[in-house]
């Protein structure tokens, strides 16, 4: 809502406040203010006549004006093709600010001195949207020569923009605006009353409804109506609020509308063909034409006025093009009417046709104001359209009048607010809000006025106390509320995901969870379609992925482009799905992990991204974790396992297929995902101690030869079963192949390590294990000692 | 025979010896030719014989001493020589201590995700509990439980994007604090924060991004009031922003809270004078906030003529944005190493 002070100060003064003061107070006690502007940021600016024109000698486009302003006779030099000799025009003298800052000077165009400029509306700083004038702006002949320009046009003018929440319809008019502003300051409110004379001719209409969604509609009939252009002040005043001026009739149901939150609709009597009008529902598919040429496809509940047998308005929302008022109209039917809100919206928002109008309906408008809109915007029509007004005012009205009166007590709004307000003080702020009230031993019951439909309960009534007393005057407490703060286990746990991957040297992403339809199956495939977006955002954010691992793969692909060598990546992603959210970990390493610049780096392969898994193995006291080869799409088929514990399978982990990664000017791009909530399931839920041994270990080698493609985990997994408690720890630490060893045959080194906790162990003992050991081995892999 | 002067002598042809010995076996030679069993000094004894029984004890300690003396000089050398080996050993070792490391740099938590740990430690030590909720939201979750009914304007505020009729992305994180009361049961206290991703549909640019982090926080207990709520905001925003941190409220309104503010704390980059950045007013807009709207406590289960409460949302953007001048919000969704790897 763009306010116009000059017309705000019709209705309460603001003497001694300052637009920044104003726009400030307002911020704190009523709406953001967005903006504080001149309607016209230029100065110095004179009416003058053009005395004569000559061409310019040298440059066809210019003109050589001599323009009397009042005290002197100037010669100016102007590129306007409008000017000509007789005209009042607004003369920006040297010295001049014009709009966008700039400066007028004496200058010497082409050889030819020039002592200032004669101006258009937009190098004033009046956009071309609400005057569409090309050239110079020519005012009337009876303007007075050497007065002040702006004062004649009232565009010496200040406009508060307000930033408007959508529960405050009632700031939707300057009325409502003046009675905040009143309310603020403690100051008189003052707002006009209309007075209108009729004719003696009778208003021959009848109205009617056959919906429920025009609670109300007013008509009035006006005649002998000379169109024209609106009045100066009134016109600056629209610019001021932003509409256009068009002419006259058009102008005044606008001023009104902006004066009154009421929006009104003027049709040419001449296009209606009964003296009747019914408002309807539309019938589903049923055609109109707008005023701005298109035609409407209507659903069933849009509400159309009607003269009785054809649509003339699309209701609350605009007009017809057949029943618009034009140049040669004489004949005016006025309306003043109210519509449900939900069904305005329903329609703007479908036919998105968001007019001034539109927009206060849908947030309500005050239904006393229906009749005092028709009778103001009348009188107007009557001064400035010469308009004669029939006897009698036609309508129908349904609205129920219920008073809303809304119980407080003092202790609830103290109680609320944590404030220790008095009786006084709050009846002080409901007087200046006039809003009536009968108050007994601090307890309340309030009249919430017709004008303000966003005060519905007594937590309405505490906001106004609240912002008209200042927030900011409130002490600063905490809760008294004792309660025990406290991550949840799984919290915890997630927390801890992220820092052993950091001090692991992973970097966190949080990428997008809407992607492209076709990328969610695409890296990993998911054998399940994503959940998507009935109206997606665009062609990139469409559905939701599935796993991390779609966007990691996209951040390693980015990075690379950009020269990063290293690029280790994690992100707590979720697989998307209607009816549940399993959190996901996602891996992605690409390139040297922890580099040795000037010295030798280990290459990254699959062993690094599964060291990984390890580390979070340990840091999350998960099982130990068993890994089985398999193939996915898009994946190495001789690289990738799936990730368990005991029967629970907990994710993947494997590299990228070469191939695929080609396509993203990649290579060797390992990946994991595991499931948190699984990986929660399998974790110990706290340490457990066990005493450190106090003997020595003794540790005993074997090399053995198998099949090539034995598993070292399944000969470890045998090792295992055999020797139970005893053994503590086993592992590979060499695997050798060659022609020593045989076709198809692969030497494994393993590393059996024994522990006693409570006595010496014996070097016999664990030799029967060693011979029992050998033994299963051969029994179930084959295996012989080398 | 003067034993003492031969045995200076002695002394004398080992210390020349000695000058001229580089490595252990020049000293072993050495050592053999002056103590050795063919030495000079080790045929001494025998003259012992010889000698009057008067002179025999001054002969033999002389003889002793000499050898001590000798092989003292020996042991010295062979301790220089030692020392040398070791010095030239470690020589060898010698680095270049201005070369680079291997580079064990540590990765890092998202910058969006370390504010919302900072947040949480926050209030966990403040006694509230974390709640987290499900992104895919019913309708009636997101909107209708929180007095935002289909065709109401407010729902302009949000524009969202739905699923199917009833589904949608959640646009703020306040459905987990309906579920989290709906869980309680209406019975008990409720003090809880709310982290998580929201949606909007908005086109991305800098200053908007279709997908955010937010915090809500809900506290609802029988005598919990907006003076609570201006104290835990300026709670956040100094921790947030800085001790010397002031902040405002301004009326504002959110269908879910009656009444409701919008807060501002004062620029730290001006200290409240006006700048560039708080676009001369001296404050910016950090979160929304207000008192529970009673509607909603009742669609979760809690009397309001028993309970009533607060609530507050921030987003994490905004704030990583302001704490460290971050120009563009899409940076944090685009994960440039040479951007994530800046927030250690
Ligand atoms: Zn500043």
């Amino acid at each position: 809502m763009k306010v116009s002070l000059s017309w705000l100060q019709e209705y309460v003064s603001l003497e001694g406040i300052t637009p920044d003061e104003l726009a400030s107070t307002l911020t704190l006690r009523s709406q953001e203010i967005e903006n504080v502007y001149n309607l016209v940021e230029a100065d110095t600016l004179i009416i003058g006549e053009v005395l004569d024109v000559s061409k310019h000698e040298k440059a066809d486009k210019l003109s050589v004006c001599r323009v009397d302003t009042g005290k002197d006779k100037l010669q100016i030099v102007c590129g306007a093709p409008n000017v000509a000799k007789g005209q009042k025009v607004v003369v920006a003298l040297p010295g001049a600010t014009l709009a966008g800052g700039l400066r007028i000077e004496k200058t010497t165009l082409r050889g030819v001195e020039s002592n200032g400029m004669i101006c258009s509306l937009s190098e004033l700083g009046i956009e071309y949207k609400y005057h569409h004038e090309d050239g110079i702006h020519v005012l009337a002949d009876t303007a007075p020569v050497g007065e002040d320009a702006l004062e004649y046009l009232s565009l010496n003018d200040t406009v508060v923009e307000l930033d408007l929440t959508p529960n405050r319809s009632d700031l939707l008019s300057m009325h409502g605006v003046a009675y905040d502003v009143a309310a603020i300051y403690d100051r008189k409110l003052k707002l006009p009353m209309p007075e209108i004379i009729t004719a003696n001719q009778d208003n021959p209409f009848t109205i009617e409804t056959d919906t429920e969604k025009c609670p109300s509609y007013y008509a009035r009939i006006l005649d002998n109506v000379t169109i024209a252009p609106s009045p100066r002040w009134l016109q600056a005043r629209l610019i001021a609020a932003g509409i256009r001026p068009i002419n006259n009739v058009v102008d005044i149901t606008n001023y009104v509308m902006i004066e009154t939150g009421q929006p009104l609709h003027a049709f040419d009597l001449e296009t209606l063909t009964s003296e009747k009008v019914l408002v309807r529902e539309a019938k589903q598919g049923e055609t109109f034409v707008t005023l701005d040429e298109e035609k409407r496809t209507l659903e069933e509940g849009d509400i159309l006025i009607t003269d009785g047998q054809k649509p003339i308005a699309l209701g609350g929302v605009m007009g017809g093009l057949d029943t618009e008022v034009s140049d040669s109209t004489v004949s005016l039917l006025l309306e003043s009417a109210t519509f449900d809100p939900r069904q305005i919206r329903r329609t703007s928002s479908r036919l998105d046709l968001r007019s001034e109008s539109s927009i206060r309906f849908e947030r309500g408008v005050d239904p006393e104001k229906t009749r005092y809109a028709l009778d103001r915007a009348c009188a107007f029509l009557a001064t400035y359209a010469k308009a004669s007004i029939r006897n009698g005012v036609r309508y129908f009205d349904n609205h129920k009048r219920k008073k809303r009166i809304i119980p407080i007590t003092l202790d609830k709004v103290n109680k609320v607010l944590g404030s220790s307000y008095s009786v006084n003080e709050v009846q002080n702020v409901f007087d200046r809000l006039d809003f009536s009230y009968e108050e007994k031993e601090g307890r309340f019951l309030v009249e919430a006025p017709s004008r303000r439909v966003d005060i519905q309960t007594y937590q309405d009534l505490i906001e106004e106390i609240g912002r008209l007393k200042d927030y900011n005057e409130l002490p600063d407490t905490l809760p008294s509320t004792v309660s025990v703060g406290a991550l949840s286990p799984y919290q915890q746990f997630k927390r801890k995901i992220r820092s052993t991957l950091s001090a692991l040297g992973l970097s966190e992403a949080i990428t997008y969870a809407l992607r492209e339809k076709e990328r969610i199956n695409d890296l990993t495939r998911e054998n399940e379609s994503p959940v998507e977006l009935s109206k997606p955002l665009s062609k990139a954010h469409h559905a939701l992925v599935l796993t991390p691992l779609t966007g990691l793969f996209d951040v390693v692909a980015y990075n690379k482009a950009r020269k990063q060598e290293s690029v280790h990546l994690f992100e707590i992603g979720k697989r998307y799905r209607k009816n549940e959210e399993p959190e996901r970990l996602g891996i992605a390493m690409h390139g040297p992990y922890h580099p040795r610049h000037w010295q030798k780096t280990p290459p990254t392969d699959f062993f690094t991204v599964k060291g990984v898994v390890e580390a979070l193995q340990k840091a999350l006291r998960l099982p130990e974790l068993d890994y089985e080869k398999t193939t996915i799409d898009n994946y190495h088929p001789h690289q990738t396992a799936v990730v368990k514990a005991g029967d629970t399978t907990l994710g993947h982990i494997g590299k990228v297929h070469p191939e695929y990664a080609e396509q993203y000017d990649l290579e060797d791009v390992y990946l994991a995902e595991l499931a948190i909530d699984k990986l929660y399931s399998v974790a110990e839920k706290d340490a457990t101690y066990r005493t450190v041994a106090k003997y020595p270990h003794i540790s005993r080698d074997l090399a053995l030869v198998v099949d090539a493609d034995l598993p070292a985990g399944e000969l470890l997994k045998t090792v295992e079963r055999t020797l139970g408690e005893r053994l503590s720890e086993s592992r590979v630490f060499d695997v050798f192949t060659g022609k020593t060893i045989g076709e198809g045959k692969k030497s494994l080194a393993i590393r059996l390590i024994f522990e006693a906790r409570e006595e010496t162990l014996q070097s016999s003992d664990v030799d029967a294990d060693i011979e029992r050991v050998v033994e299963a081995l051969k029994d179930t892999h084959d295996a012989r000692l080398r | 025979m003067d034993i003492q002067k031969r045995i200076d002598e002695l002394e004398t042809a080992l210390k020349k010896e000695l000058e001229n010995v580089k490595t252990m076996n020049d000293l072993q030679n050495v050592k053999s030719k002056f103590l050795g069993k063919k030495a000079e000094i080790s045929g001494f004894m025998k003259h012992m014989k010889d000698l009057p029984n008067e002179e025999k004890p001054a002969f033999g300690k002389a003889v002793n001493e000499g050898k001590q003396r000798l092989s003292g000089l020996i042991e010295n050398k062979r301790e220089e020589l030692r020392k040398a080996a070791i010095e030239e050993k470690l020589r060898k070792e010698t680095v270049d201590v201005t070369l680079d490391a291997p580079d064990y740099a540590p990765g890092g938590v998202h910058i969006l995700n370390r504010i919302v740990e900072e947040i949480e430690d926050l209030f966990v030590g403040m006694g509230y509990k974390i709640k987290e909720g499900p992104e895919i939201e019913t309708d009636e979750m997101n909107f209708e439980k929180l007095n935002l009914p289909k065709d109401h304007p407010a729902r302009d505020m949000q524009d969202s994007l739905y699923i199917t009729k009833e589904l949608l992305l959640r646009t703020h994180t306040s459905p987990v604090q309906v579920r989290t009361m709906l869980e309680y049961g209406g019975k008990k206290p409720v003090k809880i924060i709310c982290p998580g991703k929201v949606y909007r549909r908005d086109d991305d640019d800098a200053t908007h991004s279709h997908q955010f982090l937010q915090i809500e926080g809900l506290v609802v207990d029988k005598q919990t009031t907006m003076s609570d709520l201006k104290g835990t905001l300026l709670t956040i925003a100094r921790a947030m922003f800085g001790e010397k941190r002031e902040i405002r409220l301004r009326p504002s309104y959110f269908p879910f809270t009656e009444p409701s503010v919008e807060v501002d704390v004062t620029c730290a980059n001006c200290e409240g004078i006006g700048c560039g950045i708080c676009k001369q007013t001296g404050y910016i807009e950090i979160l929304g906030a207000g008192m529970v709207n009673d509607f909603v406590l009742r669609q979760s289960g809690y009397d309001p003529d028993v309970y009533q409460g607060f609530a507050f949302g921030v987003g994490i953007e905004r704030v990583a944005m302001l704490k460290y001048g971050i120009e563009d919000i899409r940076h944090f969704y685009t994960n440039d190493l040479r951007f994530n790897t800046q927030f250690k």
